[in-house]
């Protein structure tokens, strides 16, 4: 039995956290420092007329002004369609105009309003319905010349990526007889991200080379991002990074480096460059808002013969995630149940707001929140019981996915049944007679992990203890802190303190796709796991002269190399690492993980950078609320999670994910939204129009933890921080929906639109005029060729 | 423009237009940067010191109404070669810390509480956190942390776990 698997383990950088003595990047403070600021358009939409930097160059203690002009490039994960800063035209209030660096941030911001920018105004097109319209203006005219860096996705005008899903004759079906049809409406809204650290960075020039500290989840990406836009070598740019205060997938892509680096090159001086927190609310890569239509036809018995639905994703100005992120819909939409025919199309639409990005279990928060409405909206017209009917459906061992993988493993249907012991393990919530709507409800949910590539060294140090080299990033999650080093002593029979877990920095560690996905533990864990097999080989090979024993025979435990059964025949980790000095050389290994390739069936999939899940998640969530009928005050009486985590390496880590990740979402389900106004605005300008959950507005979630699902993952692990978000919007609508029996359609369910549904008022009703009819209605795509494609 | 206080203890000297925030005096001219600054509104509480005996948002705190004042941070909270003070070990221990932005101000509203009622309920804990936003912790463990430093600074029995 292990005593570092499985056990509540303390985090590595707790004490100096709560002394204050941690560093992030927003507080970087060396000598010599230029402050930076960006010179933002005031308005939403226009064509840029002229800009006059001079003013600003004149400015007392500016060292260096940068536009458009000093970075070529274009960057996207499907399109490059995202220049540093505008050009030629205005996307978005807010899209950065030019920079400056100066002796002190009020000098900066002085001098960036110097800026005269002439701007001729057009009408914004601010929702997916303006954007869709058949006279809309593109906005990105020109869009058919963009690089193309991930081929497959159909674009039209302001349709920026359309990813589709065909798997079955979905017609045949919804015309049989015998089936009942079922459609659900549903319209999510913007979350913002809002860490505590803002987006923040230090740039410097040194040796021809950019050095940029940042507060930043994926290293790599921005890496090779501000190389693309600087239209400089990759090589060029090294990227570390210091502890993150927070980032939840707002930093998941390259944000405030490439300014900070030019302007460093141009003074020849270190910069810093942070977000204010009205720069952050305005600009913020937040969680798309989302407008859904789902159908089914289902039998009496409660067969599911076919689902058709429409995805359309607000990407804002610029594509980034969200081309990507139509491949979740057929996981998260598409996903849970078995489906006998089905038929997706999901649509990232440009529009003239701030460009959206990842959050925590993106898409899948909404995606999540509409197939569950519409499960309880089947099961309301069946009149089946609303978990059995999903203890029926849920996929299991050898079903096909929406996309047709199959699925392995019966995993959702026994944690719907650990749900039930759950609920039952506790005194049910009272239901006094206050006048009050009572309702509940259980929800299942499937993510997956983001895999990818990862690299890890691992060297053993002449002391015996270890030091893992990655690009991982600790941003709060704790998997650098806990888990992972937990991985790394296990493998090497040390203690957790024995393994030295360095920060990021791209000039040391190999390339990894980031901190995020949930892929943190399985990705580094696994490229770690496999440094130390090539350790444990040569340690082993050394060891077994010195002890005289096969190498097969030796194990490692409590920082010794013994020979099995023969406790008394050993030599410590430190004796074998100083003998290699002498012998081999220093001892290290490196080792590399990526994910294993799952595809979906031929011709299924079209658009889609995720086309099968190598690894699925599956949560299963339930909540009880209490809505009042004057107010529409939600209230969450209790939280129930089952939440599937193949292996825990350290529960009570696990379980400060679940209460974290869950009390996010119930920001998401209840009271969080970015709204903008008529002349593009975010109206939502700081914390105190921004409404996040404080202490008095949250349960303590009950938890089980689901082990044993199947994974490739070291160990068997699963990752954990990212899911536990997935399935509360859709726990909480459902409930509300069952307390006040009316059909949610529409998160926020903020008292107003709450009341709103309580006493049927018109405006709470979502009507999705420009989603057209049907499938066919809403495809760039030929669709007889997408369907002749998938075999039909 | 020179303005005295007393900083952790320390008598200090600032040169700098008394209308600064506080916070940002703490941290830039003063080196404590463990006062953070997160919203610069007043609404995230990462801020909170003490002036005197009151737990404040030290970004709406223009400096020249510290004048003569005692501020403490979350520097102050435990000898910088000694122990933690009681409310962070609880922290630690139970595993609270995330990414670790809010803490400071947690911390400092939370010793406000304690040392104004050493036996909170956990309704009590709820209100004094009122103005402080975690992101990350979903705040259980927080509030566990404080109930437990405070059921061990009183000497009174650890509540049934629920």
């Amino acid at each position: 039995m292990s005593d570092v698997i499985g056990v509540d383990l303390p985090r590595r950088d707790a004490e100096d956290k709560l002394r204050g003595r941690t560093v992030f990047t927003v507080d970087a403070a060396e000598g010599g420092l230029l402050h930076a600021a960006l010179r933002r358009s005031e308005v939403p939409a226009g064509r840029i007329v002229s800009i006059d930097l001079e003013p600003a160059r004149r400015m007392p203690g500016v060292r260096a002004v940068v536009s458009a002009a000093d970075a070529p490039g274009r960057y996207g994960i499907t399109i490059a369609d995202h220049p540093l800063f505008a050009v030629d035209q205005i996307r978005y209030l807010g899209e950065p105009i030019a920079a400056v660096a100066a002796e002190t941030l009020e000098q900066a911001r002085a001098a960036a309003a110097a800026i005269v920018v002439e701007v001729e105004e057009y009408a914004p097109l601010l929702t997916m319905a303006q954007a869709l319209a058949d006279d809309a203006r593109d906005l990105h005219p020109g869009w058919e010349d963009y690089d193309v860096l991930f081929e497959g996705g159909e674009r039209a005008r302001n349709i920026g990526w359309e990813a589709t899903v065909v798997r079955g004759d979905t017609d045949a079906a919804f015309a049989r007889s015998d089936v009942r049809v079922i459609e659900t409406e549903f319209v999510a809204g913007r979350q913002n991200q809002a860490p505590l650290e803002p987006r923040a960075c230090v740039a410097g020039y040194e040796n021809g080379r950019f050095v940029i500290q940042t507060s930043t989840q994926v290293p790599w990406a921005v890496r090779n991002s501000t190389a693309r836009l600087l239209g400089v070598r990759e090589a060029d740019v090294r990227v570390v990074v210091p502890p993150v205060g927070g980032g939840f997938g707002m930093k998941f892509e390259v944000s405030l480096e490439p300014f900070a680096a030019l302007l460093a090159r141009a003074a020849g001086r270190p910069v810093k460059l942070v977000n204010s927190r009205q720069e952050e609310m305005q600009t913020a890569l937040c969680r798309e808002n989302a407008e859904i239509r789902i159908r089914s036809a289902v039998t009496e018995s409660g067969e599911i013969v076919a689902r058709e639905a429409v995805v359309l994703m607000d990407c804002g100005a610029y594509g980034g995630e969200q081309p990507f992120l139509t491949s979740m819909t057929a996981h998260t939409l598409g996903g849970n149940y078995r489906l006998g025919a089905v038929r997706l199309v999901s649509r990232a639409v440009y529009t003239n707001t701030p460009p959206n990005g990842a959050f925590r279990a993106c898409n899948g928060t909404y995606c999540t929140a509409a197939l569950e409405r519409h499960t309880d909206e089947i099961c309301a017209a069946l009149g089946m019981d609303r978990v059995e009917f999903r203890r029926r459906n849920v996929l299991g061992d050898g079903d096909l996915g929406s996309t047709g993988q199959v699925f392995e493993g019966d995993v959702l249907a026994p944690m719907i049944d650990r749900m039930v012991a759950l609920r039952d393990s506790a005194a049910p919530a009272e239901r006094p007679d206050d006048g009050r709507l009572y309702g509940t409800a259980t929800t299942v949910g499937t993510w997956f992990i983001f895999v990818g590539p990862s690299a890890a060294t691992v060297n053993l140090n002449p002391d015996g203890t270890a030091t893992l080299v990655t690009a991982g990033v600790e941003i709060g999650s704790g998997s650098t802190m806990q888990a992972i080093p937990q991985l790394v002593a296990e493998s090497l029979g040390l203690r957790p303190e024995d393994v030295t877990v360095r920060a990021a920095d791209t000039d040391a560690a190999g390339y990894d796709g980031g901190v995020g996905g949930g892929r943190t533990t399985v990705s580094l864990g696994a490229a770690g796991v496999a440094a130390c097999d090539e350790v444990r080989r040569k340690v082993f090979d050394l060891a077994s002269e010195m002890l005289e024993a096969s190498p097969a025979d030796l194990v490692l435990t409590d920082g010794h190399v013994a020979v099995n059964g023969v406790p008394s025949a050993r030599v410590t980790l430190r004796e074998v690492a100083e003998r290699a000095q002498a012998v081999s050389g220093p001892i290290s290994g490196s080792g590399s993980f990526t994910g294993i390739g799952v595809q979906p069936m031929s011709g299924c999939a079209a658009g889609h950078m995720i086309g099968a899940l190598d690894l699925p998640v599956f949560a299963v969530h339930e909540c009880d609320v209490a809505v009042d009928p004057d107010t529409g005050h939600v209230e969450v009486l209790a939280y129930r999670v089952v939440q599937d985590v193949g292996r825990a390496i350290n529960p009570r880590a696990i379980r400060g994910q679940v209460q974290g990740g869950v009390v996010q979402g119930l920001g998401y389900a209840l009271h969080e939204e970015i709204t903008i106004d008529a002349r593009g605005k975010v109206r939502q300008t700081g914390f105190e129009t921004y409404r996040m959950p404080l202490s008095g507005d949250v349960v303590p979630v009950q938890l089980d933890l689901y082990e044993g699902a199947p994974s490739f993952g070291p160990l068997g692990v699963k990752g954990a921080g990212e899911v536990p978000i997935l399935n509360v919007a859709a726990a909480v609508s459902c409930a509300v929906a069952d307390a006040i029996g009316k059909p949610v359609s529409q998160i926020p369910l903020t008292p107003q639109r709450v009341l709103g549904l309580i006493l049927d008022r018109e405006d709470e009703n979502v009507e999705l005029r420009h989603i057209g009819p049907g499938w066919r209605a809403n495809v760039i795509a030929d669709p007889e060729e997408l369907m002749a494609a998938a075999g039909l | 423009m020179t303005t005295e206080l007393v900083v952790n203890g320390e008598a200090r000297r600032v040169h700098a237009d008394p209308m600064t925030p506080l916070a940002r005096v703490l941290r830039e001219e003063l080196h404590l940067r463990g006062t953070k600054a997160a919203c610069g509104e007043g609404f995230c509480g990462s801020c909170t010191v003490f002036v005197d005996d009151d737990a404040v948002a030290s970004c709406l705190v223009p400096l020249g109404m510290a004048e003569g004042r005692s501020v403490r941070t979350v520097e102050s909270l435990a000898d910088p070669a000694g122990a933690l003070s009681p409310l962070q070990q609880a922290m630690k221990d139970n595993d609270a810390v995330q990414c670790g932005m809010c803490f400071p101000g947690m911390l400092m509203s939370l010793t406000a509480l304690l040392e104004a009622n050493p036996a909170p309920e956990r309704r009590d804990v709820h209100e004094a956190l009122v103005g402080n936003i975690c992101r990350c912790t979903g705040y259980d463990r927080i509030v566990d942390a404080a109930l437990t430093a405070a059921r061990a600074a009183t000497g009174t029995k650890e509540e049934d776990a629920s």
